[in-house]
């Protein structure tokens, strides 16, 4: 990726910018806010896309009524029209200290630039929030919606630094409090806590909104090479843990860490969502345009 | 199940140091530190289940377990741990050591003597000597002898077992456990070793003050040897010389006997014997000189016993026997005259001519300076009994006799009357008549009537009655008695029999009174000795089989043999048991000879494995650190 002045973003390219921006999202549920906007959602709607016909009933906007159905069989009905809703879409992006280890910070940015790029693009009301404890930095986004807010969000998220020990768990429960509209809340963060994940999953759910998770993890962390006698020092809380003949121990850490994905990823689902787990060493377009299109993340 | 014994014990001591070791251990304790971004993981990892096992556990601290192993097994090799034999551990041990004729069998495959291989045996048990432990060290062969007192100088007590040789002659264990014995009075002995090949006489005549340890070694190789050589006049001037030859295995053995007559051989026969049978050749030699013969097997095949394998026979010179019979008893010159090869003095005087006879036969004590071998005596009472014995007028009859004694073989006494009654004198009784070296051979109902004492080489018998009182020369007993005296004689004089002397002690030998002679042994040894006053040499010590030549200064004066003559050390057949006068010792073949074994070295080497993988284990564990 190349920075320069003609460069719309430092997050990535143009190239890379113009696929996003033919990209939709596809949340699994419609939860989208009663109040007007772009994001199609039942029949009744005033959109331009047809969904169905109706007896008419007394009352009814005459407007509605399908004249050339009526020629053939004398009998008035009336053509519906999908309602445009507005959705919300909530970025949280994990930028504790622990995302500060081989570029899992700059690639959960990218990602989340990516799905608010997306949001935006499809007139939802897109926010971010992110997770960090560092003064001076932005820690959120207001919900916005129109392409005018692209140049905010990428703004906002190339102020994210990142640093500090908040827990995930505690940044959504943060997040909840100044949040309202139901939508995507789009998760980016390592998963990587102490703390217990199912009560924020289901405040976000009970919130109306569709939890993705999306865990970036670093390559040291997928298949980490250590051997020996180690003390582990925690880079959030400095605090240690001392292990024996590290090599030995590989394969119960594999197993953990495929037993935390699984897990994620049963709450996800559990809750009509949807979970992922990249290694920051993947590239962009490989997690953007192969992996997340598989998985019916996002529509090219 | 037995537990090993620790020689220093005061060693366990060292196992404090494994609170430094440990305290250290984790002082030293040094783990690079890495940063990551979360323990989350890591975390749980710890608390996985698998990993607390309790080998993951110990695996955590494996270099502080190998240093524990490291440091408890130097420890345990500074204590110095042995596995006890089966003998008692005791702090004195007496190791009588067999060296007899059968010690020196060779085994064929290994070409190693059993004395050797009990020196091996030995010498391992002088290496695994603990601190505390003493060992004297004797060998006995037909006699005990000390090589060493109790100690501990393992220098002193190998360089004694090193110089100990096997001998020529015959085991026997009394006297050597008599000198153990005596050690018993001074040191607290509890058991005594005894390290033999088992070629011992049964019978042991001793009273055991402590328990005895029979270890034996392994059988030697097949064997074949001469166990019995003698011979015996059948003409004037020939002899019967008979060879006893007996094998010690199973399976027939051949050899080829030759008989040596003064250096040259004469006469060869082949035998073939077995451990069933032996054989027995004869060899008839025409001498009428002295004549020194030899016996000398030459075996087929190996033969595991060399020294049983010559013997040596001294034929006497051919003559008659010289006999003087006083005038009076007729009735003895009568019987006596006509036994073969007799040369009777006739005498019309009291007294003998000349001065040594082999025989006199005599009715009063005193018989002028006439000498000889054996003298009979009648109607008279020893002059140092006179006072014990009286013989008073008053018929007596035979109440006993010594139906074994070689003057009586063959005599029925029981209806013999007599016209005289050798009594005993008031309150003296037969042990007195024992305490001046005198034997009963006839009792009679007051008192002994025939008396027997030896001196030396010569004999003397004693008819406290006259004969001619009583009805004794009427009897078929009579010319019995007279040719038992007879024969007697001339077994004193050789002239009958002679037998092949074993190795140990030289029979007598008659030479010149108070004169300085040298014995010159088979081994090349000069010995100088002395003869009595009664011209005899006597109590020489002969421990080698060969020829013995007696040399008066540079001149030969006579020449004797020796040979092993012994059939439990040819047989080389160990004994099951010793029978003691109170108890019975197994001999057990299994029970081979065993020692305290230390393995100190072992825990030491283990130490020292250890320290290796443990110091490659911690490079490895550096080395890959990240």
């Amino acid at each position: 990726m190349t920075s320069t002045t003609s460069q719309l973003t430092t997050l990535f390219d143009n190239a890379t910018l113009n696929l996003i921006e033919r990209m939709r999202l596809r949340p699994n549920r419609r939860l989208t806010n009663r109040a007007r906007g772009e994001h199609l959602s039942g029949k009744g709607g005033s959109s331009t896309d047809f969904a169905d016909f109706r007896d008419y009933v007394a009352g009814d906007d005459l407007r509605y009524v399908d004249w050339n159905i009526f020629a053939r069989l004398r009998r008035p009905y009336i053509k519906q029209f999908q309602h445009e809703e507005e959705m919300h879409v909530v970025l949280l992006i994990d930028a504790s200290t622990s995302m500060l280890f081989e570029d899992k910070l700059l690639r959960a940015k990218q990602l989340a630039a990516a799905f608010g790029i997306m949001g935006l693009h499809n007139v939802e009301r897109v926010s971010a929030y992110a997770i960090h404890s560092q003064q001076g930095q932005p820690w959120m986004l207001p919900p916005g919606s129109g392409r005018t807010k692209i140049r905010k969000l990428l703004s906002f998220l190339e102020g994210v630094q990142g640093g500090g020990s908040i827990p995930v768990e505690k940044a959504i429960e943060t997040m909840l409090r100044f949040h309202r509209g139901r939508g995507i809340a789009v998760i980016v963060s390592d998963f990587l806590t102490f703390g217990d994940i199912s009560r924020p999953m289901n405040l976000l759910y009970s919130a109306g909104l569709e939890v993705w998770g999306l865990q970036v993890l670093a390559e040291s962390e997928i298949n980490p090479n250590v051997q020996g006698d180690l003390r582990f020092v925690d880079s959030e809380t400095q605090d240690t843990l001392d292990i024996t003949n590290a090599s030995e121990l590989l394969n119960v850490y594999q197993d953990q860490r495929i037993w935390l994905q699984e897990m994620l990823h049963s709450m996800c689902r559990s809750r009509q969502g949807r979970f992922m787990s990249v290694s920051s060493a993947q590239t962009l377009s490989s997690i953007l345009f192969d992996h997340l299109c598989r998985q019916g993340w996002v529509l090219r | 199940m037995k537990w090993p014994g620790f020689v220093n014990l005061f060693g366990a001591w060292f196992l404090l140091a494994l609170i430094p070791l440990i305290i250290l251990y984790f002082l030293k304790l040094r783990r690079q530190k890495l940063e990551v971004p979360s323990l989350a993981l890591w975390q749980s990892v710890v608390n996985d289940q698998r990993v607390n096992s309790p080998f993951q556990k110990f695996r955590r601290n494996l270099l502080l377990w190998l240093q524990i192993l490291a440091l408890c097994l130097l420890v345990l090799a500074l204590m110095q741990p042995f596995f006890q034999a089966d003998a008692e551990v005791a702090e004195y041990k007496p190791l009588l050591i067999d060296c007899s004729a059968s010690m020196s069998a060779t085994d064929e495959a290994t070409g190693k003597t059993r004395l050797e291989l009990v020196k091996d045996k030995v010498r391992e048990q002088i290496d695994n000597l603990t601190g505390d432990q003493r060992i004297a060290l004797f060998s006995f062969s037909n006699t005990g002898r000390r090589l060493t007192e109790f100690s501990n100088d393992r220098r002193a007590l190998t360089k004694a077992l090193d110089a100990l040789q096997p001998t020529d002659l015959p085991g026997k264990l009394d006297d050597v456990l008599r000198m153990a014995a005596a050690y018993t009075r001074t040191f607290p002995i509890e058991t005594v070793t005894i390290m033999t090949d088992g070629n011992l006489p049964e019978q042991v005549d001793f009273e055991l003050p402590f328990s005895l340890d029979v270890q034996r070694v392994d059988m030697g190789g097949p064997n074949i040897g001469i166990t019995e050589m003698s011979a015996r006049r059948s003409g004037p001037e020939e002899w019967e010389v008979f060879v006893r030859v007996s094998a010690s295995s199973v399976d027939l053995r051949g050899a080829e006997l030759q008989l040596f007559e003064d250096g040259e051989q004469k006469q060869s026969h082949q035998v073939e014997v077995s451990n069933e049978e032996s054989d027995r050749l004869v060899f008839p030699v025409s001498t009428s000189q002295v004549k020194l013969l030899e016996a000398r097997l030459v075996p087929a095949g190996f033969d595991s016993l060399a020294v049983d394998n010559s013997v040596w026979l001294t034929l006497p010179a051919a003559r008659s026997l010289k006999v003087w019979v006083a005038p009076k008893l007729a009735s003895w010159r009568h019987a006596v005259r006509v036994q073969p090869n007799i040369e009777l003095e006739e005498s019309e005087t009291g007294e003998p001519r000349g001065a040594e006879y082999d025989l006199l036969v005599a009715d009063e004590d005193g018989v002028g300076s006439a000498e000889a071998p054996v003298r009979l005596f009648v109607g008279v009472v020893p002059q140092d009994l006179q006072e014990l014995i009286k013989v008073e007028e008053d018929v007596s009859y035979v109440v006993d006799w010594n139906r074994t004694a070689p003057m009586l073989r063959h005599v029925q006494l029981s209806d013999v009357q007599i016209g005289e009654q050798p009594k005993l004198a008031a309150g003296a009784a037969t042990k007195d008549l024992e305490e001046r070296g005198y034997e009963v051979l006839i009792d009679g109902n007051a008192g002994p009537l025939m008396l027997q004492r030896r001196e030396g080489l010569s004999v003397s018998y004693w008819f406290t009655f006259h004969t001619d009182r009583s009805t004794l020369p009427y009897r078929v007993g009579f010319p019995i008695i007279a040719a038992n005296v007879v024969e007697s004689a001339l077994k004193q004089a050789s002239l009958s029999d002679v037998a092949a002397a074993p190795t140990g002690v030289l029979p007598p030998i008659s030479v010149d009174g108070n004169r300085t002679y040298t014995i010159k042994t088979p081994a090349g040894e000069s010995l100088a000795t002395e003869s009595n006053a009664a011209g005899t040499l006597d109590g020489i010590s002969a421990s080698h089989v060969g020829r013995y030549d007696v040399m008066d200064g540079g001149n030969l004066v006579t020449s004797i043999g020796t040979g092993l003559l012994s059939g439990i050390e040819s047989s080389l057949k160990p004994v099951e048991e010793l029978r003691f006068s109170e108890l019975t010792v197994a001999t057990d073949a299994a029970k081979q000879v065993d020692s305290d074994q230390p393995f100190w070295w072992i825990m030491a080497l283990l130490a020292f494995g250890v320290l290796m993988f443990e110091w490659w284990y911690f490079q490895r564990a550096r080395g890959a650190m990240v």
